[in-house]
C-alpha cells in the first residue's frame, strides 16, 4: 500500500497545507517567516559584510588614522582609491590626507585596501543604501563623507574593532594640524572637456588640459628642491634629518645621509611617512635597527622593495646580518 | 450572399493564395490556418455548430500541428536558400486543374441530392443527436473501418518507435 | 442575449433598434471580460500569497492593504517597460502570438454559465466548442516560440505543442462520459443534468475519475505546474515567451492565468453542477445565488491548481508524456465503458456498484502495470 501510484503526491499536499495553514499561526516567529520587512524591519548585518571602505577617527575627526602612506592606493586593485598628502607651508608632509577619495562605482569591495592598511585606518563598512542617481553627487566619496568614528566601527564590527583596539598602540601624534581644508573636487578642477572624458571614463585624457587634475604643483616643486638642495650639500649640516620628506625619491635621500650614522642611513632609506606600519616611526624603527633590537627589515610597507633592498645592504655593509 | 459570407470568404481566398505562395513555410502554415478558420466560420455561419467546432479541434487543433511538426523536420524553412519562385514553372497547370475541379464540384454539389436529403433543420438539438444516429445506424461499417485504420496507423507508429528504440 | 435586448426594449422603448441590439450583444462581453478580469488579477495576488505561505514567505504585502493591489502595480509597471522585440524575429508573427494567446482563453468564457440564466452564448456545442478553441492557443504558442528566432523559445513552443496535443486525447475522451450522462453538449443543459442532491458528475465513480482525469488534462493544457515545461525556468529560461517583454509578456500571463480560469470554469460546469447550488433557484435573488455558487467552486479548482503548484516539482518530458498515454488515456477510455455500464444498469446501486468495481480493477490493473517500469538513467545521444 506504501507505494501506491500517487500517495506521494498526495502526502506532498498535505505536507504543504500543512504549512499553508499553521504559517498563519506562528507566523511572527522569525524561523518561520524569516522574511525582514526591510524599510522598517533591518536584519542586523554579520561582522564580515562588508561593503565599501570608510576611514576611522579617534575622538574627533582631526584625529584621523590614516598618515596618507598610499598603501592602499597602490594596493587597490581597480585602482578607485586617490590620495594627496597634506603638507604644511613650507611643503613638509603632515602625515594626514589632504585628498582621500573612494569612487565607489569603480570599488569592488574586495576590503584589500583594510587587510593592507598599517594604522588600522581604512576598514571596510556595512553601509548598502548608496543607490544614487549621479556619479558625482554621492558615488565619489570625499575625506569627510568617508570619515567615521571608532564608535561607529564598534557599532557596526564590535568584535573586530575591540581586537583592533588591542593590537593598537596608543600612539602619540603630532599636535593637530590645521583644520582640514574644503578639497577641490573634480568638478572644481576640471574643465568641461575634461570632467566629460572623466565621466566617460577616459582618464588618459586628463591633464592634457591647462589645468591638471590632480595638482602636482607641490611635489614639483619640492623635487626641485631636492635637486638644488643635492647641488650644494657640500657641507651637510651635522644634525637634523633633511631626508625626512617623502617627496625626495630614495637615491636623493640615501645621497643627503651618506656620511651619517648608521641610523640616520637607515632612517633615510625609510619611506619617511611615520605611517608606524613597522610599529615604529621613521626613526624608532632605523635606531631598533641600528642597535639590533629589531632584526626584520621588511617592515616598512610603503617604501616597497627599494627600501627592503637598501636597508638590506646597509645593513649587510654594517655587518648586522 | 450576405457581407459576413463575403468578408469570411475573401479571407479565406487570400489565406489560400498565401498559403502557396509564400515562401517561409511557417507562414504557409498560418496562413493556412487562416483558410481554416474560415471554413469553420462558414460552418456556423450555416448554422452546422458541430463540423464548426470539429473544423476546429480537428483542423487547427490536430492537423496543422501535424504539419507543424512536418516543417519543424524539413530543412529551409524560412526559404531563402535556393533562388527558384515557390509557384515553380507550370503554375498556370496548377490554376487550370484547381479551377475546373472546382466548376465540377459546383456542378455536382448543384445535382446532388444530398443537400436536400440531409437530416438538416429539426432542431438545434437535433443536428449532434442526428449526426450521432446516423454515425452508428446507417453509417456504422465505415466509421468502423476508419476506427480500424486509424488503429492500425496507431499501432504501426508504435512498432516503428520501438525499431528505433532497439537500434539504438 | 435575447433576454437583454427584451430588457432593454421594456425599459428603453425610445431607443433605437440598432443601439440596443448593439448593446445587448456588447453588454454581456463586458461583464464577462470585466468579471473574469477582476479574477485574473485576484488570481495573481491569492496565488502569490499562497505560494509565499506555503514557502514560509510573506508574499506581495506593500501595494494597498494585504498588498492587495499589487497585480495594478504590476500591471502598470509592465505597460511602462520598453517593447523589445528581437532583431532577428519574425516581426508580424512576433506582434501577433500575445494577442492570439489571449482570445482564445476569453473565447472559450462565451459557453461558460456563470450564473442561472447567464451565459453569452447558449451555444447548443458548447463544450465541443470550448475544448476546439482552448486547442487553438497551441498554435499561437508555436507561433511565440518560432518566432522569437531563439533556441529556448522554439524548444518551449515544441514542447507545449507536444504536450496540449497529447493531453487533449484523455481530456476530451473524460468530457465523453459528461457528454453520454446528460445527452447534450450544450453547457446549460449539462448543469441541469446535473440536479439532485447527489446530482453533480463528481459524486458518480466514473464522474469523480472523469474529473481528475479533466482537472490533470486541464492544468496540463494551461501549462500549470507540475506541467509547466514549455517555460520550466531552470532549463529553458522562460520557454517561448523568453523574447517578450512589456505589455506583450504581461498578454501571455494573462492568457495563461485567464485560460486557466476558464478551464477551471469548464470542469465546474461539466462536473461540480455549474451554478447549480441551494437557493439557486429562488425567483428574486437566484442569479446571484448562483452566481455565488460558481465562483465558489471556481475558487475552489483554483486553490487546487495554486497547492499543486506549490506542492508537486515539475515532471520530465518522458514522465508528463508516458502519464498521458501510458494511464490518462486508458483510464480514460475504461471511464467510458464503466459509464456505459452505469447506464445500462438495472438500478442505480448495481450501476455505482458495477462501475465502482470496473474502474477500481483499472486503476489498480494499470498502475501495476506501469509501476513495474521504473524510469531508467537517461541516456543522450550527443553526450558520451
Amino acid at each position: 500500500m506504501s507505494n501506491l501510484l500517487g500517495k506521494g503526491m498526495i502526502d506532498g499536499l498535505v505536507v504543504t497545507a500543512k504549512n499553508f495553514v499553521t504559517s498563519y499561526f506562528d507566523g511572527n516567529r522569525k524561523d518561520r517567516l524569516f522574511t525582514y520587512q526591510y524599510p522598517e524591519e533591518r536584519m542586523k548585518l554579520p561582522e564580515n559584510s562588508r561593503t565599501f571602505p570608510f576611514l576611522v577617527y579617534d575622538g574627533t575627526p582631526d584625529q584621523m588614522r590614516c598618515t596618507a602612506c598610499k598603501v592602499c592606493e597602490t594596493e587597490c586593485p581597480p585602482q578607485c582609491i586617490y590620495i594627496v598628502m597634506e603638507r604644511d607651508a613650507n611643503g613638509k608632509p603632515l602625515l594626514r590626507p589632504r585628498v582621500f577619495d573612494i569612487d565607489i562605482s569603480v570599488c569592488m569591495q574586495c576590503g584589500i585596501c583594510a587587510e593592507v592598511c598599517p594604522t588600522n585606518a581604512i576598514k571596510m563598512d556595512c553601509d548598502f543604501e548608496r543607490s544614487a542617481h549621479g556619479r558625482f553627487e554621492t558615488l565619489l566619496s570625499h575625506l569627510p563623507e568617508l570619515l567615521k568614528s571608532n564608535d561607529y566601527y564598534h557599532q557596526i564590527k564590535s568584535a573586530e574593532a575591540t581586537r583592533v583596539d588591542a593590537t593598537r598602540k596608543p600612539v602619540k601624534k603630532a599636535a593637530a594640524p590645521a583644520p582640514v581644508k574644503p578639497m577641490p573636487t573634480p568638478a572644481d578642477i576640471l574643465t568641461e572637456d575634461e570632467r566629460s572624458a572623466w565621466q566617460r571614463g577616459c582618464q588618459s585624457e586628463i591633464g592634457t588640459g591647462p589645468i591638471v587634475w590632480p595638482p602636482p604643483v607641490v611635489v614639483k616643486k619640492k623635487v626641485a628642491g631636492t635637486n638644488t638642495e643635492q647641488n650644494v650639500s657640500a657641507a651637510p649640516l651635522p644634525t637634523g634629518t633633511p631626508w625626512h620628506d617623502s617627496g625626495i625619491d630614495i637615491a636623493a635621500r640615501m645621497e643627503l645621509a651618506k656620511d651619517r650614522s648608521l641610523a640616520d642611513k637607515l632612517m633615510a632609506a625609510m619611506a619617511q611617512l611615520d605611517c608606524q606600519a613597522c610599529g615604529y616611526d621613521c626613526r624608532g624603527y632605523a635606531d631598533a635597527l641600528a642597535s639590533g633590537t629589531n632584526s626584520d627589515f621588511t617592515l616598512c610597507t610603503p617604501g616597497e622593495e627599494e627600501t627592503k633592498n637598501m636597508l638590506e645592504k646597509l645593513l649587510k655593509e654594517a655587518g648586522k646580518l | 450572399m450576405n457581407i459576413v459570407f463575403l468578408t469570411l470568404s475573401a479571407i479565406m481566398v487570400l489565406g489560400a493564395v498565401l498559403a502557396v505562395t509564400l515562401r517561409n513555410l511557417v507562414h504557409c502554415l498560418l496562413a493556412l490556418v487562416v483558410f481554416f478558420l474560415g471554413i469553420a466560420g462558414h460552418f456556423f455561419l450555416l448554422k452546422a455548430d458541430f463540423l464548426g467546432a470539429a473544423q476546429i479541434l480537428i483542423y487547427i487543433g490536430a492537423v496543422a500541428v501535424l504539419i507543424l511538426f512536418a516543417i519543424m523536420l524539413t530543412r529551409n524553412i524560412s526559404g531563402t536558400e535556393g533562388g527558384r519562385s515557390s509557384l515553380g514553372g507550370a503554375w498556370w497547370l496548377g490554376v487550370g486543374l484547381a479551377s475546373s475541379l472546382a466548376g465540377m464540384m459546383c456542378v455536382f454539389v448543384r445535382r446532388s441530392e444530398l443537400v436536400t436529403k440531409l437530416p438538416y433543420g429539426a432542431t438545434e438539438e437535433g443536428v449532434v443527436k442526428e449526426i450521432g444516429k446516423l454515425l452508428v445506424t446507417d453509417w456504422v461499417v465505415p466509421l468502423e473501418i476508419m476506427a480500424v485504420l486509424l488503429t492500425a496507423a496507431l499501432i504501426g507508429a508504435v512498432v516503428i518507435a520501438l525499431e528505433e528504440e532497439k537500434k539504438r | 442575449m435575447d433576454a437583454i435586448y427584451q430588457l432593454i426594449h421594456d425599459y428603453c422603448p425610445t431607443m433605437p433598434d440598432w443601439l440596443a441590439l448593439a448593446l445587448a450583444i456588447l453588454l454581456p462581453i463586458a461583464i464577462v471580460m470585466g468579471v473574469f478580469l477582476t479574477v485574473f488579477a485576484l488570481l495573481t495576488w491569492v496565488e502569490r500569497k499562497a505560494l509565499g505561505r506555503i514557502q514560509n514567505r510573506r508574499g506581495p504585502n506593500r501595494v494597498g492593504p494585504v498588498g492587495l493591489f499589487q497585480p495594478i502595480a504590476d500591471g502598470l509597471k509592465l505597460l511602462t517597460k520598453e517593447d523589445i522585440v528581437p532583431n532577428a524575429a519574425d516581426k508580424v508573427v512576433h506582434f501577433l502570438a500575445p494577442v492570439l494567446v489571449v482570445v482564445p482563453a476569453f473565447m472559450v468564457l462565451a459557453v461558460v454559465p456563470v450564473a442561472k440564466g447567464f451565459i453569452a452564448v447558449d451555444l447548443n456545442i458548447g463544450v465541443l466548442f470550448a475544448l476546439a478553441v482552448s486547442t487553438a492557443s497551441v498554435l499561437a504558442l508555436f507561433m511565440a516560440g518560432w518566432a522569437s528566432h531563439n533556441k529556448f523559445s522554439l524548444l518551449g513552443a515544441m514542447r507545449g505543442v507536444a504536450q496540449v496535443v497529447s493531453y487533449e486525447v484523455p481530456m476530451v475522451l473524460a468530457a465523453v462520459v459528461v457528454l453520454m450522462a446528460s445527452g447534450s453538449l450544450s453547457s446549460v443543459s449539462i448543469v441541469e443534468a446535473q440536479r439532485g442532491l447527489t446530482g453533480w458528475f463528481v459524486c458518480k465513480p466514473w464522474g469523480l475519475v472523469g474529473f481528475v482525469i479533466f482537472q490533470l488534462c486541464a492544468m496540463a493544457e494551461v501549462a500549470r505546474t507540475p506541467f509547466d515545461l514549455p517555460e520550466a525556468e531552470s532549463e529553458i529560461v522562460a520557454g517561448y515567451h523568453t523574447e517578450y517583454s512589456g505589455f506583450k509578456f504581461a498578454l501571455f500571463q494573462m492568457g495563461e492565468y485567464v485560460a486557466a480560469i476558464t478551464m477551471g470554469g469548464i470542469t465546474v460546469t461539466m462536473f461540480l453542477g455549474g451554478y447549480l447550488g441551494p437557493g439557486c433557484d429562488l425567483p428574486k435573488f437566484g442569479w446571484l445565488i448562483s452566481a455565488c455558487w460558481f465562483f465558489a467552486k471556481l475558487g475552489i479548482i483554483v486553490v487546487i491548481n495554486i497547492w499543486a503548484r506549490g506542492t508537486w516539482p515539475r515532471v520530465r518530458v518522458d514522465q508528463l508524456l508516458g502519464f498521458a498515454w501510458k494511464l490518462l488515456l486508458p483510464l480514460s477510455l475504461v471511464n467510458i465503458v464503466a459509464m456505459a455500464v452505469w447506464h445500462f444498469a438495472p438500478n442505480k446501486l448495481v450501476g455505482w456498484v458495477e462501475s465502482a468495481v470496473l474502474l477500481a480493477v483499472a486503476i489498480v490493473a494499470l498502475v501495476k502495470i506501469n509501476a513495474g517500469q521504473t524510469f531508467e538513467k537517461r541516456s543522450y545521444r550527443f553526450t558520451s
